[in-house]
């Protein structure tokens, strides 16, 4: 009887194992995804295959998708996230940590000399591009995107970043195959740079997507601005769909690829060029990503909820916002994240009564930014403003508020006493009684939740004397209105500004550099440290308003385009911080040029089927990179891949 | 209509020697007119709302200020939720609810009267003004003035209107002083240029098709043959027999005007946001659904457009089927 028990147990022990084993249902991953590990050394186990399904409004690029010059944000998280690679990419992580470059296409991040003018970048092997280029990146796709960045005729829209830092870069150069002098390539492996002084931050400009490699066989034909965007190579773990059907043979038989249309739809699916060994961040767990141009928002939303979208960006429409921070099934499908922007009203040093920094202060106590932020949807849009540079970027100045008001819902009493210092306020009560504040046009954006602003914004000026005319524009009107410095528009709120990248130089630098002003397209609004020779250039009403401004140039402008080249030459770390934050104080206390309100945040909503979500704090995304959906969907399916 | 009067009938029975009958009382086109009208119900009662409704808006800031004690601009902020959402809808302080910004809605709807009122009305005036001017000229004079005129005409029928309107409130947008020198700024005066611009083409070719056919008739040439110069023509025996036409489509005009007005104001050109107004209003119960969560923004500004045109549609059909001879009154 013992024996027979004996054997008995055995046996089903046996049979419990064999159970154990065999009913392991996972498949192998296709291309090896399952494999990959994080940046944080993790072992992806998230369910692979699914089509991401997305809608826009409006894809909104402001280079037709062509890396050289792209400046929208959206477009830098696809680049990153999924389709290109350069020297350097980013993780995908919320936070700090999202913030900071980790090697992509480099070995390390790039060893600088002890003099800090040359960095040396060493390149992996077997990084290939993607259908139809089909072979190996080696150096000279990396300085070919300079060549790009550096020729005059597309438009490289950060390219002050780079010009006058590498030696030989001026942006001005007539041809992409002119060769950088501060831009060596001893062999297919080694890229060298040398710069013009030690730059602290260089290592945040060379993991922009400017600088991604592009191969020179197919982006060589484009030499105008966003052209190359409808035939762009991938180099990352997706490519645009159609791609294998680009005919490279000449200039003459590229035709722009199928799956992108610049007003429908932008469709990407598998490279089967990429290696996952080769990619410490991607995980690449989906097989496709579609995204629809929807002008409805609310039809967008109410598919999101329906199941027939996986994720949505954007700030929901009320009625929706409310659904999702009250309704206990979709409080998990909603985030607000540091979105290391500022939304600001912008004010112009040359049109009076903003000409006078006793004014400027008085508006920067007399904003109710507590009502602002409540008609922009309250906490989930973001937090008060309270200096330029977002806690994010700037963590120094977390508790720095100049303009302290009680519950920051501006006080009237503070603002009249700096009102009653300006020469507008002729009997000191804190009033404007001057003529010039009557009929101050401002301009706004003409929809939520901007065109909320304008009641608000009439009400609060109201109180300091300063009657305000508000025209509601669309948002590329009212951008191209304040940038035509010929407009001389006195103050305006319809602007918002992203960092470039996560160092405050990248955040500061175009708004309040003399580098960022111009008569057309000019992003330092408030014409900080203006010339004459620019005044001049800009038109006759600039120039007079300058003249009468500067007293015919007695009386400069204030500049701080040395303050922030005495920051620049610091090696990035608490002394770089501590120069920027310093900057930040002497705008805010000294000259005065925004009312900054509110610190967005950037808002994701996501359906059921979206697992692993993370945020890509570089570039203010989802973290493609990262994610994954259940939805079991195909790209032939959906969109015959 | 007959240009024979009263005292004319009288003259002339007298002369023939016959007593004035008590049984045929000569009556005034005005007093046949009237009495027309006022047999039709529907087009009395759709009359006497408007009548309501131009009071409601003469007395609209008298009616916020004593009766509400709520402006139309008064941000009443306590009212919204935490995310900016009107809490607060029909109810005995705010009788029509609040709107996104907190203010109240109804005040902002009787605002909103005087609005479209002052804008369709003005509009039509200048719109009807310009088409008699130049509808008959192109009529009386033809040639190449009737050419120039005509194609005018068919040109602006022809613009894709919408937007023209966005385009020029735009360009009127970008300085304090808006366009024309400080003639034509966004808000009431914009919109009234826009809604004249192109909407005098419809009088004008009605005035000048009308104008065609009169000037064929024999009294015409009657009045050419002794010796009538062209303006007295014009003045005096042209002109009065297009009262009739004018006062009809003049009235029927007025309601698309309102919608037109509403039009502009919901697609956010035009009416600056301070001035209520319907269409704005209704443009900002649309957005994202928000008539889900407050449907009173919408409900009552939605009726009062109803109602007024609607009101305007029934009086002029009545005021046309009044003044046309050869239609029968019942009643």
């Amino acid at each position: 009887m013992k024996k027979h028990l004996t054997i008995v147990a055995l046996l089903a022990a046996l049979a419990l194992v064999a159970a154990a084993c065999g009913g392991d249902e996972e498949e192998p991953a296709e291309t090896g995804a399952t494999g990959a590990t994080g940046a944080t050394g993790e072992t992806a186990g998230f369910t692979q295959g699914g089509v991401v399904r997305e809608e826009l409004t409006d894809f909104g690029f402001t280079n037709g998708f062509d890396p050289t010059g792209e400046y929208l944000g959206t477009a830098w998280s696809w680049y990153q996230q999924m389709l290109i690679r350069g020297l350097l990419t980013y993780p995908g992580r919320a936070g700090a940590e999202g913030n900071l470059q980790v090697p992509d296409l480099a070995t390390d991040l790039g060893q600088v000399s002890a003099d800090g003018l040359t960095i040396t970048f060493t390149l992996k092997d077997g990084i290939m591009f993607g259908p139809p280029v089909n072979r190996e990146i080696t150096s000279q796709d990396i300085a070919f995107a300079f060549q790009r960045i550096n020729t005059e005729s597309l438009i490289a829209q950060y390219g002050n970043y780079y010009c006058g830092t590498i030696v030989g870069m001026d942006c001005s150069a007539k041809s992409q195959d002119e060769p950088i002098e501060g831009i060596e390539t001893p062999d297919d492996k080694t890229i060298v740079f040398t710069l013009e002084r030690p730059t602290g931050d260089m290592i945040y400009r060379l993991a922009q997507p400017a600088t991604y490699a592009i191969p020179q066989e197919v982006a060589g034909c484009f030499d105008k601005a966003g052209d190359y965007g409808r035939y762009l190579i991938a180099s990352g773990p997706y490519m645009i769909n159609g791609s294998d059907q680009l005919d490279i043979t000449s200039c003459d038989t590229l035709e722009p690829i199928s799956g992108y249309d610049p007003d429908k739809f932008m469709q990407l699916v598998r490279n089967p060029n990429w290696d996952p060994e080769t990619d410490d961040v991607r995980l690449a767990n989906f097989d496709g990503w579609v995204l629809n141009i929807n002008s409805n928002i609310e039809d967008s939303y109410n598919k999101l909820l329906n199941g027939e979208l996986d994720l949505l960006h954007g700030a929901p429409p009320a009625a929706f916002l409310q659904q999702y921070l009250t309704n206990p099934d979709l409080q998990d499908n909603f985030f607000s994240e540091e979105g290391d922007r500022t939304w600001y009203i912008t004010m112009n040093l040359l049109v009076p009564p903003f000409d006078d920094v006793n004014v400027r202060k008085a508006a920067n106590y007399i904003v109710d930014k507590a009502a602002m932020l409540q008609a922009t949807g309250g906490e989930s849009s973001g937090l008060i403003a309270t200096t330029i540079e977002p806690p994010s970027v700037l963590p120094d100045l977390a508790d720095y508020d100049p303009y302290a008001t009680p519950n920051s819902a501006g006080d009237v009493d503070l603002a009249k006493a700096a009102m009653a210092e300006s020469k507008y306020d002729s009997d000191g009560d804190g009033v404007c009684d001057d003529p010039v504040c009557d009929n101050v046009l401002m301009i706004n954006r003409n929809y939520e939740p901007w065109s909320e602003y304008t009641p608000i914004l009439q009400d609060n000026f109201a109180e300091i004397g300063i009657n305000l005319k508000i025209r509601e524009l669309d948002v590329s009107t009212a951008y191209t209105t304040i940038q035509t410095t010929e407009n001389l528009i006195p103050i305006a709120v319809n602007a918002g500004w992203g960092k470039d990248y996560g160092s405050p130089f990248g955040f500061n630098f175009f708004l309040f550099n003399t580098a960022g002003d111009s008569c057309e397209g000019s992003v330092n609004y408030s014409h900080i440290g203006m010339g004459e020779d620019l005044a001049k250039e800009c038109g006759p009403k600039t120039l007079a308003a300058w003249n009468a401004v500067t007293d015919n140039g007695a009386n400069p402008l204030p500049n701080v385009d040395a303050d922030m080249d005495a920051c620049v030459a610091l090696p990035t770390g608490p002394e770089y911080n501590a120069c920027w934050a310093a900057l930040d104080q002497k705008l805010m206390e000294e000259i005065v040029p925004w009312v900054p309100y509110r610190w967005g945040a950037a808002n994701i909503a996501i359906g059921d089927t979206v697992e692993n979500y993370q945020f890509d704090q570089s570039a203010g995304l989802i973290a493609y990179s990262q994610i994954a959906v259940t939805n079991g969907l195909t790209p032939e399916e959906l969109f015959g891949a | 209509m007959s240009q024979v009067t009263d005292d004319e009938i009288a003259e002339a029975t007298e002369q023939l020697g016959v007593e004035p009958s008590s049984a045929i009382i000569g009556r005034t086109p005005w007093q046949i007119f009237w009495s027309r009208f006022r047999k039709d119900r529907v087009a009395l009662g759709a009359a006497g709302f408007l009548v309501f409704l131009v009071l409601v808006a003469l007395f609209a800031p008298v009616i916020a200020e004593h009766v509400v004690h709520h402006g139309p601009n008064d941000l009443y902020r306590e009212t919204l939720s935490d995310i900016g959402l009107p809490e607060v809808g029909p109810s005995v302080e705010f009788w029509f609810g609040v709107d996104t910004s907190g203010r109240d809605v109804f005040v902002r709807t009787i605002y909103g009267a005087r609005t479209s009122l002052i804008v369709a009305l003005l509009a039509t005036g200048v719109a009807v003004l310009l088409g008699i001017i130049l509808g008959s000229l192109a009529g009386f004079h033809g040639g190449w003035v009737d050419t120039v005129i005509s194609r005018t005409i068919d040109i602006i029928l022809s613009l894709p209107v919408l937007l023209f309107s966005i385009g020029i409130a735009a360009t009127c947008s970008i300085t304090a002083e808006g366009c024309l020198g400080g003639l034509v700024e966004p808000g009431v005066s914009l919109v009234t240029m826009i809604i004249a611009l192109f909407t005098w083409p419809y009088i004008g070719r009605i005035v000048r098709g009308q104008v065609l056919s009169i000037r064929e008739k024999e009294f015409i040439e009657a009045a050419r043959s002794i010796g009538a110069r062209s303006s007295r023509i014009m003045f005096r025996d042209i002109l009065p027999n297009l009262a009739a036409p004018i006062i009809v489509y003049g009235t029927l005009i007025i309601p698309s005007n309102i919608l037109f007005e509403a039009a502009l104001s919901f697609l956010g050109v035009g009416i600056p946001p301070d001035t209520p107004s319907w269409g704005r209003m209704i443009s900002e119960a649309s957005r994202g659904q928000l008539y889900t969560v407050a449907w009173w923004m919408l409900l009552f500004p939605g009726i009062a457009l109803v109602l007024t045109t609607l009101a305007f549609n029934l009086v002029g059909d009545g005021l046309r089927d009044a003044l046309d001879p050869r239609t029968q009154v019942t009643g």
